[in-house]
C-alpha cells in the first residue's frame, strides 16, 4: 500500500540512517512510501516563538498530505508526530484558529485536509503491518540478543490526544523487539526523557539527562539501546560522548534504530540500513548479531 | 362566575424592596372576578392566614391567588389555611413573586412590578379553572426491605425492628458485617471495629422482627411506594441453615483452599467456609469454584447439615419500603500503573493494609511486608489514589485523610523502635467531631506530614520502594525510601449499583452514588417514593454519618408506613379511558414506571387502555404532552388551564413593543 | 530561583493573566489545586530548579509581570509528563508555551537558538540545513553519497503566508 511520509527537518538534516532503514525495510511488508512535493518544517520549535505559526506549519504539512490523495501520513520523528496530531486536534476543536488557518493556506492554493491518519513508525509496523507479517519476514532471528527500549515522550503523551502507545506501561516497541526473536528488558528509567529539547538552550542539562539514561542502560548489560526517534537517537548516539563527560562516566552503550535492526533481521545489508552512520559502539552490536 | 381574593406579600422586604406591592393590589383589582385584593407583610404568619380565612368567610371568595415565595416554601401552609376555613384546599394558586421576580430583577424595580402583575393576570386566569380535589388514602405494608447488611443496614434493621416493623435484611455475601467487619481500628476513637459491630450483628440475628436473608440478591421489584412486591433469590450455601450449628468442623476439615476475599485475598481460607470468624449467620458457604468435590464435609458433619445438591431458592417478600444500604467498593489502583500496584508486593491499598494489622487478620496483626514478611522500617502513605482526579473520581472520598492518620498512628504503635513514616496529601481533611484532635496526636508520634504527592514510584532490588517527592512548605525535592507503600484508594460506587438503581428506578447522582431527593432537605430518601437510602451508597462518609443516616431513615421509613395508610397527593396524571387509544407510549414515555396498561371489555370487546399507578406518579406531565389523543391530563394542569395562563401572559403588551 | 522580590508584596496583572488563559483555550488552568505530582515527576527540575506547579499558581494569582522574562519558562523539556499525570487537567506545558510566546511578544530575553530557527525556516523552510556526517571510520557521508532523494524546497508563496501567520498574536 502507498503511504505518504514526511521526514521533518532532523532526519533529513543529519540522521540519515532513520530514512535509509525506513525506506529498505518497508518495501518488504508492502509499503511504499511518497514524499510530499516540498520539504518544510513541522513547526515544533516555532510553538515557543509563536504558537499560531506553529499550528499553521503543521497545518500545510498535512494540507502538503491531502494532495497526494493519500489517507495516510506516516511521520517518523516523535516531535513531529505530536506537534503534526495536536495540530490536527486544534483544527478541530478551534474553529476560530482552523478558519485563519485554512484562509492563509488557500493563498497558497492549498487545501487543508481534516481525515489525514497520521502513524509514527513503531504503530505503522506494530498495529498496520503487524506482528504477524514481521515474525514470519524474520531470515536472521536475533536469538539471545537482550536490549533496552526507549520510546520516547511525544509518541506516548498526552493519552487525551490519542497516541501511538500507551503512556504508563507502552509495550509496542518491546513486542516489535520480540517479534525478531529478540528480548527487551523492563527498567525504572524507561519512561526518562532523552533531553533533546534543551539543546538549544541549556545543552548541559540536556546531555546530563541523556548521560544519565545512558548511565542506567549501561547498568543493564544489555547488548544495546533501541530507538525510534531522531532527536532521541541525537542524544543517545551522536551524543554519547559528550553525554558521559557531562555525567563523568564513560559510556559504550551501542544505540540503533529499531529499523536498523529489524533490517539485520530481514537480512538487509548492514550499510543498506546506514549503520556505519551510528556514532556509538553499533559494530558491536552487529556482531553480536551475525554471530 | 368566580369569586377571587388575591393577596400580595411583601416577604418582609424580600418582595416588597423590589416590587411596588401597592401597585400589583390596585392592578389586580381591575381584573375581572377578583372581588377583594390586598396586601400584607408576611402572608405565611398567623394574622396573615387570618386574613385570608375572613375573607373566603366575609366575601364569599371560592378561588384564592397569593403572590408570594415559592410554592415550595409554603403551599402545604396555605391550602391547609383554606381547608380550615371550609374552602377546597386545590382551589388555591400560588404566584410566585420571589424567586422568579424580586429576586431575579433586584435591580429593575419597574420592570420587576410589571412582571408581578402579569404573573398574578396569569395565576388569576388559572384560578378561575381550578377544580377542587381530594386527598384520598391507601394502606400501605408494614414490612421494610432492607438491601445491604452493612453497618448502615445492620443500623436502620434495629432502629425499625425495635418500632415494631418486621424487617427483611437482604445480603449477597454469607455475612453480614460489610467493610466496617474489615476495619481493625476506627476513628477517631481507636476502637476496635468489630467490638463495636459484632454486637449489632448479633442482635439483627436475634431479633424477632428481623429476618435475615444472607448470600441473596434481589432479583425483582414490582409495585410501588406503600406496596412493593419484591423477589430475592436466595443462593445456595449448600448447607442447611436449619441444621447447621455453626461448628465448623467442615471448615476444618476441607482440604481445598481459595484466596479469602474477606482478607483482600492476602490470606487464605477454604473451600466451605465463613468469611470471618464472627460471621452472622454462623452457618458456613461451599464455593463450588474452589470444592475439589472430596465429600470431606459432609462426611464429617455431626448434623448432616451438608446439602450439596441444594438448589437456589426464590422468595417473594411484600414490603411497604424499601432502605438501600449497600455500601461501596474500594478504588483499585492498578488504573494507576505508575504507583506499581500489583507490579511491587510493597505497594499496598489501605484496606490491605487493614488487613495486615486487624488480629483477625492474615498474618495475625503483626505488620510485615508482603515481599519478605519482614518488619518495615519505613512506611510512606499517599493520599487521594483515585479521588478527587478527573481521570477517575471527581469528588473527594471524604475518609482517605481520616484512614491515614489512624493507620499511621496505628504503625507507630505496633511497630517499636525504627520506624519512619510519611505522608504525602493535597490538603489534610480532618473535619469532624474530635477528628482535628486526632490529627495533633499523629502530629505529637514523630509522623512527617509532606505538602505533595509523588508523580512515580520504583522498586529497588531488594523489593523496597523509592520516589521523588516535592513539599510545598519547604520547597525542597525529597527522596523517600520506603519498605512499604500504602495507596490511599477511595471510596467508590459499587459494580453492582447500576443494576440496582435499574431494579429499583432510584436515579444515580453524577458522581455515581445513588440521587437523594435534595442535597439539603431530603438526603435519606431517594426520588423515587418509598425507596430511601443509608450509607455509602448515597456518598462517601464515615461510619458516625452513616449510623447517622442509617436511623434517620429508619425514622422516615417509621414515619411513612407508622400509620398503616398513606395520604396520595391528587395533582396526579388521569387517564380518560374513553379516549385512550391504547396506543402505550405513554407507559413507554414514563420515567417513574407509573402506568401500567390494563385490559378489559369494553362492549364486548377486549380493550386495553392506560391506568395510573397514582402512589408513584409524580406528576411530571410527560405522558400528558406525548399523549396523541389527549386521554391523560394532569390535574390541575390540563391543557386548557395551561392555555390560559399562556394567554392571560400575552394579554397585554409592555411599553417596549413585545408579545 | 526567586521570582519575587520578598521585600515588597507581590503585585497581581489580571489583565495579562486573562490573555494568558485566553490562548490556553479549554485547558482548565484554575482548577490546579497544588497537588504537586507535575512537580514531583518533572524531567526539569533537579538539574534547572523547574517547578510546574509554582508557574501554575503564580499565573493563577495574576503574578505574571515576571514570568515571561524570567530564565526559568525556558527550562521546559516538554516530556509532556505534567500534562499526562495531571488529576485536573491544568496542563504546566501549556502554560508554559504560553509564556515563551508571550516573551517574545514583549521582547524579553530569549534563547537565540529560537529565533535564529525561525529565520531557517524562513529562509530554507527547514530548521537546519542538510549536514555532512563524519563517521567512526573518518568516512565523510552526505544526503547524496547516501542515496537519498534531494530535499525540495518549499515553494514560493511560502515565505509571504509564513510571515502572515507570524503576525497572528
Amino acid at each position: 500500500m502507498k503511504i505518504a511520509v514526511y521526514w521533518g527537518c532532523c532526519i533529513q538534516a543529519n540522521q540519515f540512517a532513520y530514512e535509509m532503514s525506513l525506506r529498505a525495510t518497508l518495501p518488504k511488508f508492502g509499503v511504499e512510501l511518497v514524499d510530499l512535493s516540498e520539504s518544510v518544517c513541522c513547526g515544533d520549535p516555532v510553538k515557543s516563538v509563536n504558537e499560531f505559526a506553529a499550528n499553521f506549519l503543521a497545518a500545510r504539512i498535512l494540507a502538503l498530505a491531502n494532495s497526494t490523495g493519500l489517507d495516510n501520513l506516516l511521520v517518523p520523528c516523535n516531535r513531529c508526530h505530536f506537534t503534526l496530531t495536536e495540530a490536527q486536534d486544534t483544527m478541530k476543536k478551534n474553529p476560530q484558529t482552523a478558519q485563519k488557518i485554512i484562509s492563509l493556506l488557500k493563498e497558497e492554493g492549498l487545501d487543508y485536509g481534516p481525515n489525514i491518519k497520521i502513524w509514527h513508525t513503531i504503530d505503522l509496523l506494530h498495529d498496520l503491518v503487524g506482528l504477524e507479517k514481521i515474525r514470519k519476514a524474520v531470515k536472521k532471528p536475533l536469538r539471545g540478543l537482550k536490549v533496552a527500549t526507549h520510546v520516547g515522550c511525544q509518541v506516548i503523551r498526552y493519552s487525551d490526544l490519542g497516541r501511538v502507545d500507551d503512556a504508563e506501561n507502552p509495550r509496542k516497541l518491546d513486542e516489535l523487539i520480540e517479534a525478531m526473536g529478540a528480548e527487551a528488558v523492563d527498567y525504572a528509567e524507561k519512561l526518562d526523557c532523552c533531553g533533546a529539547a534543551l539543546m538549544r538552550s541549556h545543552p548541559d542539562s540536556a546531555l546530563s539527562l541523556a548521560g544519565s539514561k545512558l548511565k542506567a542502560v549501561q547498568g543493564l548489560n544489555v547488548a544495546g539501546l533501541v530507538v525510534s526517534c531522531p532527536e532521541c537517537q541525537l542524544m543517545f548516539d551522536a551524543k554519547q560522548k559528550d553525554a558521559g563527560t557531562t555525567v563523568g562516566v564513560k559510556l559504550d552503550v551501542p544505540v540503533v534504530y529499531y529499523t536498523q535492526l529489524l533490517g539485520l533481521a530481514l537480512g538487509i545489508d548492514d550499510r543498506k540500513l546506514g549503520l556505519h552512520l551510528n556514532q556509538s559502539p553499533a559494530e558491536v552490536l552487529l556482531a553480536k548479531v551475525s554471530s | 362566575m368566580a369569586r377571587i381574593g388575591v393577596y400580595v406579600c411583601h416577604c418582609g422586604s424580600n418582595i416588597a424592596g423590589v416590587v411596588d406591592v401597592e401597585k400589583v393590589v390596585e392592578y389586580a383589582k381591575t381584573l375581572p372576578d377578583v372581588v377583594t385584593a390586598k396586601h400584607y407583610a408576611y402572608m405565611c404568619s398567623e394574622p396573615g392566614q387570618q386574613l385570608i380565612q375572613d375573607d373566603i368567610e366575609d366575601h364569599k371568595l371560592d378561588r384564592i391567588v397569593i403572590a408570594t415565595c415559592s410554592p415550595r416554601m409554603h403551599e402545604e401552609t396555605f391550602r391547609r389555611a383554606v381547608a380550615e376555613a371550609g374552602l377546597n384546599p386545590y382551589l388555591t394558586e400560588i404566584v410566585n413573586l420571589r424567586e422568579q421576580v424580586s429576586w431575579a430583577h433586584t435591580h429593575e424595580p419597574e420592570k420587576a412590578t410589571e412582571k408581578a402583575e402579569a404573573l398574578v393576570r396569569m395565576g388569576v386566569a388559572r384560578a378561575r379553572l381550578l377544580e377542587p380535589l381530594e386527598k384520598h388514602k391507601i394502606r400501605v405494608e408494614k414490612g421494610v426491605l432492607v438491601l445491604g447488611g452493612g453497618i448502615a443496614g445492620i443500623q436502620a434493621s434495629l432502629d425499625l425492628a425495635n418500632a415494631g416493623f418486621k424487617v427483611y435484611l437482604v445480603e449477597k455475601s454469607p455475612s453480614i458485617g460489610g467493610k466496617m467487619a474489615q476495619l481493625d481500628k476506627t476513628f477517631p476513637t481507636m476502637d476496635c471495629s468489630m467490638c463495636i459491630l459484632a454486637p449489632k450483628m448479633i442482635d439483627c440475628a436475634h431479633h424477632p422482627n428481623v429476618q435475615l436473608l444472607t448470600y441473596s440478591e434481589v432479583k425483582g421489584v414490582k409495585g410501588s411506594v406503600g406496596n412493593f412486591k419484591v423477589t430475592v433469590l436466595k443462593k445456595p450455601r449448600y448447607v442447611d441453615e436449619k441444621k447447621c450449628t455453626g461448628c465448623l468442623i467442615c471448615s476444618e476439615n476441607c482440604p481445598a483452599e481459595a484466596q479469602s476475599e474477606f482478607d483482600e485475598c492476602i490470606g487464605v481460607r477454604k473451600a466451605i467456609y465463613t468469611p470471618f470468624m464472627q460471621a452472622v449467620p454462623r452457618v458456613p458457604v461451599i464455593d463450588k469454584e474452589s470444592c475439589v468435590e472430596c465429600g470431606l464435609c459432609e462426611k464429617v458433619c455431626p448434623t448432616d447439615a451438608v446439602n450439596r445438591a441444594q438448589k437456589p431458592e426464590e422468595i417473594e417478600l411484600n414490603v411497604g419500603a424499601i432502605v438501600v444500604s449497600t455500601g461501596f467498593d474500594v478504588f483499585d489502583p492498578s488504573a494507576i500503573p505508575q504507583y506499581g500496584y500489583k507490579r511491587f508486593k510493597n505497594v499496598i491499598t489501605a484496606m490491605e493494609l487493614e488487613r495486615l494489622v486487624c488480629a483477625s487478620g492474615p498474618t495475625g496483626g503483626h505488620l510485615t511486608r508482603l515481599s519478605d514478611g519482614k518488619i518495615p522500617r519505613s512506611i510512606a502513605f499517599i493520599q487521594c489514589v483515585g479521588s478527587r482526579d478527573k481521570r477517575f473520581h471527581e469528588y473527594c472520598c471524604r475518609v482517605g485523610c481520616m484512614v491515614t492518620l489512624k493507620q499511621a498512628i496505628l504503625a507507630r504503635e505496633k511497630i517499636p523502635g525504627d520506624l519512619k513514616i510519611y505522608t504525602c496529601f493535597i490538603d489534610l481533611r480532618a473535619f469532624g467531631k474530635g477528628y482535628e484532635e486526632f490529627y495533633g496526636r499523629a502530629r505529637d508520634m514523630d509522623i512527617d506530614f509532606v505538602a505533595g504527592l509523588p508523580s512515580e514510584i520504583h522498586c529497588a532490588a531488594d523489593g523496597s520502594l523509592y520516589f521523588d517527592v516535592y513539599d510545598r512548605g519547604t520547597n525542597k525535592l525529597l527522596e523517600v525510601h520506603a519498605d512499604l507503600v500504602v495507596l490511599g484508594t477511595g471510596l467508590v460506587p459499587s459494580g453492582d449499583l447500576g443494576k440496582i438503581s435499574a431494579l429499583l428506578h432510584a436515579p444515580r447522582s453524577a458522581d455515581g452514588f445513588l440521587l437523594e431527593a435534595h442535597p439539603k432537605l431530603r438526603p435519606l430518601e431517594s426520588a423515587m417514593a418509598g425507596v430511601f437510602l443509608a450509607g455509602v451508597c448515597q456518598g462517601p462518609k464515615d461510619i458516625p454519618d452513616t449510623v447517622a443516616q442509617a436511623s434517620g431513615a429508619a425514622a422516615k421509613v417509621i414515619d411513612l408506613l407508622l400509620s398503616g395508610e398513606i395520604d396520595i397527593e391528587p395533582l396526579k396524571a388521569v387517564v380518560d379511558k374513553d379516549l385512550c387509544s391504547g396506543c402505550r407510549i405513554c407507559e413507554s414515555i414514563c420515567p417513574f414506571v407509573a402506568i401500567e396498561m390494563k385490559s378489559e371489555l369494553v362492549k364486548g370487546e377486549e380493550k386495553l387502555t392506560a391506568e395510573v399507578v397514582e402512589a408513584v406518579c409524580q406528576g411530571c406531565g410527560l405522558c400528558s404532552s406525548a399523549c396523541p389523543t389527549g386521554a391523560v391530563k394532569i390535574q390541575q394542569y390540563d391543557n386548557k388551564q395551561v392555555v390560559t395562563q399562556v394567554q392571560a401572559a400575552l394579554a397585554e403588551t409592555c411599553a417596549e413593543g413585545e408579545g | 530561583m526567586s521570582l519575587v522580590d520578598l521585600m515588597s508584596t507581590a503585585k497581581p496583572n489580571f489583565e495579562l493573566r486573562d490573555r494568558i488563559l485566553l490562548k490556553l483555550g479549554g485547558r482548565e488552568l484554575v482548577n490546579c489545586y497544588q497537588c504537586i505530582r507535575c512537580t514531583s515527576g518533572c524531567t526539569a527540575l533537579k538539574l534547572l530548579e523547574l517547578k510546574p506547579h509554582e508557574i501554575v499558581k503564580l499565573v493563577n494569582l495574576g503574578l505574571v509581570e515576571e514570568l515571561p522574562s524570567s530564565d526559568i519558562i525556558w527550562t521546559c523539556v516538554t516530556c509532556l509528563k505534567c500534562v499526562q499525570r495531571c488529576p485536573q487537567k491544568a496542563s504546566p506545558y501549556h502554560v508554559i508555551i504560553a509564556l515563551r510566546n508571550l516573551a517574545v511578544e514583549r521582547g524579553a530575553k530569549v534563547p537565540e537558538g529560537y529565533l535564529k530557527i525561525v529565520s531557517q525556516i524562513l529562509e530554507t523552510g527547514l530548521a537546519e540545513p542538510p549536514q555532512k556526517i563524519v563517521t567512526r571510520k573518518m568516512e565523510t557521508v552526505d544526503r547524496e553519497s547516501a542515496k537519498l532523494p534531494k530535499i525540495k524546497p518549499p515553494k514560493q508563496t511560502f515565505q509571504a503566508t509564513f510571515m502572515k501567520a507570524m503576525e497572528e498574536k
